[in-house]
C-alpha cells in the first residue's frame, strides 16, 4: 500500500513525461495524401457568431462536413502545439497577424499556394503561410460630449501628450490586436521610442480592460473619455450587427482617425493558415477559396462591420471605402508582426502582463 | 489510537480506486506544469519569479480572498441560522435565494454590476449615476454574491443535522442563549464552515471572469493572460505553481483546524426536533436582509439578462438553444453524478479512517480544483494523446475532466454528512454478519443523502458554467449554454448571449429545486 502512491505518480506521469519530450521531433515532412475520412477540422480563435454562419454556408455550397473549435487565439494555438502531430485539426482561423505569424514561426503552417495568395487585394505575408481574409482597423474612440476631437493629435504617438486626459483613457494591454498595434508601432518607430511611448502612457493612469467590449461599456457609461480600439466594436455599438443587436446610436462615442499612414490607424489582419498536420487538405483549400467568394466577402462586411480583401466589393455606408481605409494603415509586411515574443517582453518589462 | 472495536477491513478496490483516479488528476497537471516550468533557461527563470509584480499579485490575491470569505460569511451565516433555527416563513424560497445565486456565471455577475452604473447604466434611467464599480471593491462585490450560496448551503444542511440535545443540555446546565450558540452551536458548525469556505476561497483564488471585467489583477487573471493573451506557456506554469503553493498552504490550515474533531451523536435514539426562535420583531429586519440578497445575488443579473433581451431587435435563435442545452447536460449531469460517487469513498476515508495518506488524498481533491483549468485542460490534452488517443476530444474525456475537477465541491458536503452519521450504526450491520461494503450502503448511505444531493447540484452548476476545459476538451462542434453566452458577450452581442444565460439560469435553478425539495 505504501508504494501504491509512487506507483502510480509513476505510470500517470511516464506517457506525460514522454509526450513532453516527443514534441521537438514532430517535424516529419509532409507527404501529400488524399483526405482522410471525418470532418474538415477548424480550430477558431475568432468567436462564434463570427463564424458559425460562415461555415454552415460552406457545408450548403459544398456538401463537405467542417467541424469547428472555438477558443481563443492563444488558447489553441497552445493546444495545436500540445497536440502535435496527433492533431485531428486542419486549419486555424485567427485574429491576428501577430498570432498566424507565431503559429506560422512555430512550425505550425504549410505554405499556401499562389492560386490563392494572389486573390487578396493586400496584407498578404510575405512568408505565404497563412490568408488574409478580412481587415479591420485600429482607432481612437471617443466620447464627443466630454473631447473636443479638433484638440487630439495627428499621431498616436503624441497621445500621451495630452495631459488633459489623464484618468480617462482605456486601453487592453493584454488583448491580441493591441499586441498587433505595439508590434508594428516597434516596426516603425523602434523599440526604444515604443517603450518611451508606453512610458509616457502610463504617466496619465490609463484604465488597462482585458478586452474591447467592456472597454466600450465603460466608454459608454462615462468611465473613460477615449479608448484605443477597434473600429467594428464602435460601429456594433453605434448600428447593431447581425441584426442580433439593437443598434444604440445615441451611445456617445465616434471614432477619430489618426493621419493617414499613422501606426495608430494600424490594419488588424484576420486570417487562415492550413496546418502541416491536417488530414483534409483538399476540403480545407476549398474552404480557404469560399472564404475568399463575394458572397463571403460581403457577410464580413455586411453582418460584422469587418473590411473584405478582395478588390471591387461594395461596402455599406458606415465603412470607410476600402482604399480609403488601406491609406489610413501604415503599409508593412504583416508577416513581420510576427515578432510577438518582443512585443510581450516589452510589455512585461512595463509591468503590463 | 482507541482499540478498535471491528478488525478494520482491508483496503478494497472500491475505495482505492477512485483515489488513485483523483491522484491522477492531481498529478498529471501538476506535472506537466512542473516539465513546461521547467522549460525555461535560468536567467530567464530568475527574471520571472523575481519580479515585484508577482509580490503585488500576492497581495491582490491574499486581500480579496479574505474580503470575498468574511463578506460571504456575513450573508450566508444569517441567512441559514434564519431558515433553518427561526419562525421566519417560506424557507423554502428563502433558502432557494440563497442556493440560485450559484448559477449565474461569474461574468455575468460582474457584467449586471457594471452595467447598473454609470451614466447609461440601469439605474441612470431612474436618475441615480453611481461610480461604476472596479478594482477591489467591484471584485468582492462580485465575488461574494456568487460564491456565498457555497457557505449557506454548506451551514444550512449541518444546522438541520444538529442534534439540539445537546443545546438543550447546555441550557439546562444554565448556559444563556448566547453562551449556547457560542460554546455549542458554532464549534459543530465548524467542519461544515470550513468545507463551504474552502470552496469560497478557492473560486477567489481560481475566478478570473470577474476579475478581468473588474480590473483587479491576481494570480489567476495573470495566468489568464499568459495562456489566452500571451502565448506563453512558461511563464504561466511558475505562475500556476505559486498559485497551487498558495492553496497548498492554506488547505495545511484548513487540515490543522479540522483537526481530531467528532460530531457524530454517541448515544442511541433519534435527533430532537429543533426549537425554533421566534423572530418577533426582528422579523421585518429579517425580511429585509433576504430582500436584498435575493435582490442582488439573483435579481439583478435575471433584470440585467431580460434587459439585454429587450435589446434585440430580432427573435434570438431559440432552436440553437435546444442543442446547446442538451450539450450542457449530457456533459455536466454524468460528471455531478461521477463526483458525487468519488467523493464518497474519499471522504469516507477521511472521516473514518483518518491517517496521513487518507488526508491527503483528500486534500489532493482540492489542488485538483486550485490548478488553473487552462493548465489543467492542456496537461490532459498532452496525456490523453499520450496515453489514450481514442479518448481525445470525446464526451468520456470531458467528462472525466469536469469530474476531477470539481471533485472538491463534492467532497465538503459528503464529509460533513459523514462527521454526522454515527459510526456505530455501521459497526452494528458489521457485526450482523453484513459485509462492509453492504454494512455502509444499508447503516451510513442513507444518511448522506443530503450531503450527497448537494455535492451533484455543486458540481453540475460548476459544470454548466465550465468555459476552459470545455472549449479545450470537448468533443468537435460540442457547444454547451456558456460557450453560448461567453462567445456572445465577448463581442458585445449581448442580446444574443441573453437567451442562453437565461436557460442556464432556468435550468440550474429546476435542478436546485428539484435536490432541495426533499431535503
Amino acid at each position: 500500500m505504501r508504494r501504491l502512491p509512487s506507483l502510480l505518480a509513476v505510470l500517470i506521469l511516464s506517457p506525460l513525461l514522454a509526450a513532453c519530450a516527443d514534441e521537438a521531433e514532430t517535424d516529419v515532412p509532409g507527404v501529400e495524401v488524399a483526405d482522410a475520412e471525418g470532418p474538415l477540422v477548424i480550430y477558431s480563435g475568432r468567436k462564434d457568431v463570427l463564424v458559425a454562419p460562415l461555415v454552415e454556408r460552406f457545408r450548403e455550397a459544398t456538401g463537405l462536413a467542417a467541424e469547428v473549435r472555438y477558443g481563443t487565439d492563444a488558447e489553441l494555438i497552445a493546444a495545436l502545439q500540445e497536440e502535435g502531430q496527433a492533431s485531428p485539426a486542419d486549419l486555424l482561423w485567427a485574429n491576428t497577424a501577430g498570432a498566424l505569424g507565431a503559429a506560422g514561426d512555430a512550425g505550425l503552417f504549410a505554405t499556401l499556394p499562389d492560386s490563392l495568395l494572389g486573390q487578396p487585394a493586400a496584407f498578404v505575408p510575405s512568408s505565404g503561410r497563412w490568408l488574409p481574409v478580412t481587415t479591420r482597423f485600429r482607432v481612437l474612440a471617443y466620447h464627443p460630449q466630454r473631447v473636443d476631437p479638433t484638440a487630439l493629435p495627428a499621431t498616436v504617438m503624441e497621445l500621451p501628450q495630452q495631459a488633459g486626459l489623464r484618468g480617462r483613457i482605456g486601453w487592453t494591454p493584454a488583448y491580441s490586436s493591441f499586441q498587433d498595434f505595439v508590434t508594428a508601432m516597434r516596426l516603425l518607430h523602434g523599440d526604444e521610442a515604443t517603450a518611451a511611448w508606453i512610458g509616457a502612457m502610463k504617466t496619465l493612469d490609463p484604465k488597462a480592460y482585458e478586452s474591447n467590449t467592456p472597454m466600450l461599456e465603460a466608454l459608454a457609461a462615462g468611465e473613460i473619455d477615449v479608448a484605443l480600439t477597434n473600429h467594428y466594436y464602435v460601429l456594433r455599438m453605434l448600428d447593431g450587427e447581425a441584426g442580433a443587436e439593437e443598434a444604440r446610436p445615441e451611445a456617445p462615442m465616434a471614432i477619430y482617425p489618426f493621419a493617414e499612414g499613422d501606426v495608430g490607424n494600424l490594419a488588424l489582419v484576420t486570417g487562415v493558415g492550413l496546418l502541416e498536420t491536417a488530414t483534409h487538405p483538399d476540403a480545407a483549400r476549398r474552404f480557404l477559396d469560399f472564404l475568399l467568394t463575394e458572397g463571403a466577402q460581403a457577410f464580413a462586411a455586411e453582418e460584422v462591420n469587418e473590411y473584405p480583401v478582395i478588390p471591387g466589393m461594395a461596402l455599406p455606408d458606415r465603412l470607410l471605402p476600402m482604399d480609403r481605409a488601406v491609406t489610413l494603415s501604415p503599409t508593412l509586411d504583416f508577416g513581420r508582426l510576427s515578432d510577438l515574443e518582443a512585443t510581450l517582453d516589452l510589455l512585461r518589462r512595463q509591468g503590463l502582463l | 489510537m482507541p482499540t478498535p472495536t471491528l478488525r478494520r477491513p482491508r483496503l478494497r478496490p472500491y475505495l482505492w480506486g477512485p483515489a488513485a483516479l483523483v491522484a491522477a488528476g492531481v498529478l498529471v497537471p501538476l506535472g506537466y506544469l512542473l516539465v513546461r516550468a521547467f522549460e525555461a533557461e535560468p536567467e530567464e527563470l530568475a527574471a520571472l519569479l523575481l519580479r515585484w509584480r508577482n509580490v503585488r499579485l500576492l497581495g491582490n490575491t491574499l486581500g480579496l480572498t479574505a474580503g470575498v470569505l468574511a463578506a460571504a460569511t456575513a450573508l450566508a451565516l444569517p441567512l441559514a441560522w434564519l431558515v433553518t433555527r427561526t419562525d421566519l416563513r417560506g424557507a423554502r424560497v428563502v433558502t432557494l435565494l440563497g442556493v440560485l445565486p450559484l448559477a449565474v456565471p461569474g461574468y455575468v455577475m460582474a457584467y449586471a454590476l457594471l452595467g447598473l452604473a454609470g451614466t447609461n447604466g440601469l439605474l441612470a434611467q431612474v436618475g441615480v449615476v453611481w461610480p461604476r464599480p472596479s478594482g477591489y471593491g467591484g471584485a468582492l462585490v462580485a465575488l461574494t454574491l456568487y460564491t456565498f450560496p457555497y457557505l449557506f448551503l454548506n451551514l444550512r444542511t449541518v444546522l438541520l443535522g444538529l442534534d439540539p440535545s445537546l443545546e438543550e443540555a447546555a441550557r439546562s446546565l444554565g448556559y444563556r442563549e448566547r453562551e449556547v450558540a457560542r460554546r455549542v452551536v458554532l464549534p459543530q458548525l465548524r467542519p461544515a464552515y470550513l468545507a463551504g469556505a474552502l470552496l469560497v476561497v478557492l473560486h477567489v483564488l481560481g475566478d478570473f471572469g470577474v476579475v478581468s471585467l473588474m480590473r483587479f489583477e491576481t494570480f489567476s487573471y495573470a495566468i489568464y493572460l499568459q495562456y489566452a493573451a500571451a502565448l506563453d506557456r512558461v511563464y504561466a506554469a511558475w505562475l500556476a505553481l505559486m498559485l497551487l503553493g498558495l492553496t497548498g498552504a492554506l488547505l495545511v490550515l484548513e487540515a490543522r483546524l479540522l483537526k481530531g474533531r467528532l460530531y457524530a451523536r454517541t448515544g442511541g435514539g433519534a435527533a430532537r426536533r429543533v426549537r425554533r426562535t421566534a423572530l418577533g420583531r426582528w422579523r421585518i429586519l429579517a425580511y429585509g436582509f433576504v430582500a436584498l440578497v435575493g435582490l442582488a445575488g439573483i435579481g439583478l443579473p435575471v433584470a440585467t439578462i431580460l434587459f439585454w433581451l429587450g435589446r434585440g431587435a430580432e427573435a434570438a435563435a431559440w432552436g440553437d438553444l435546444g442543442a446547446a442545452l442538451w450539450d450542457s447536460a449530457r456533459a455536466s449531469l454524468p460528471a455531478a453524478l461521477l463526483a458525487a460517487a468519488l467523493a464518497v469513498p474519499i471522504a469516507y476515508l477521511g472521516v473514518r479512517r483518518p491517517s496521513a495518506p487518507s488526508r491527503l488524498m483528500e486534500r489532493v481533491a482540492y489542488l485538483g480544483y486550485a490548478t488553473p483549468p487552462l493548465a489543467f485542460a492542456l496537461a490532459l490534452v498532452v496525456f490523453s494523446l499520450a496515453a489514450a488517443p481514442f479518448l481525445y476530444q470525446t464526451l468520456a474525456l470531458l467528462v472525466g475532466a469536469y469530474a476531477l475537477h470539481f471533485l472538491a465541491e463534492a467532497v465538503g458536503p459528503v464529509r460533513s454528512a459523514l462527521y454526522q452519521a454515527p459510526p456505530r450504526l455501521e459497526e452494528a450491520a458489521r457485526a450482523l454478519g453484513r459485509p462492509p461494503a453492504a454494512a455502509f450502503f444499508a447503516a451510513t448511505f442513507p444518511l448522506l443523502r443530503r450531503g450527497l444531493g448537494v455535492s451533484v447540484a455543486f458540481v453540475f452548476l460548476s459544470a454548466l458554467k465550465e468555459l476552459p476545459l470545455t472549449f479545450l476538451l470537448s468533443p468537435l462542434g460540442f457547444r454547451t449554454l456558456a460557450m453560448g453566452v461567453w462567445g456572445a458577450a465577448g463581442e458585445a452581442l449581448f442580446s444574443v448571449a441573453a437567451p442562453y444565460a437565461l436557460v442556464l439560469i432556468l435550468t440550474s435553478s429546476l435542478l436546485v429545486g428539484l435536490l432541495l425539495r426533499d431535503t
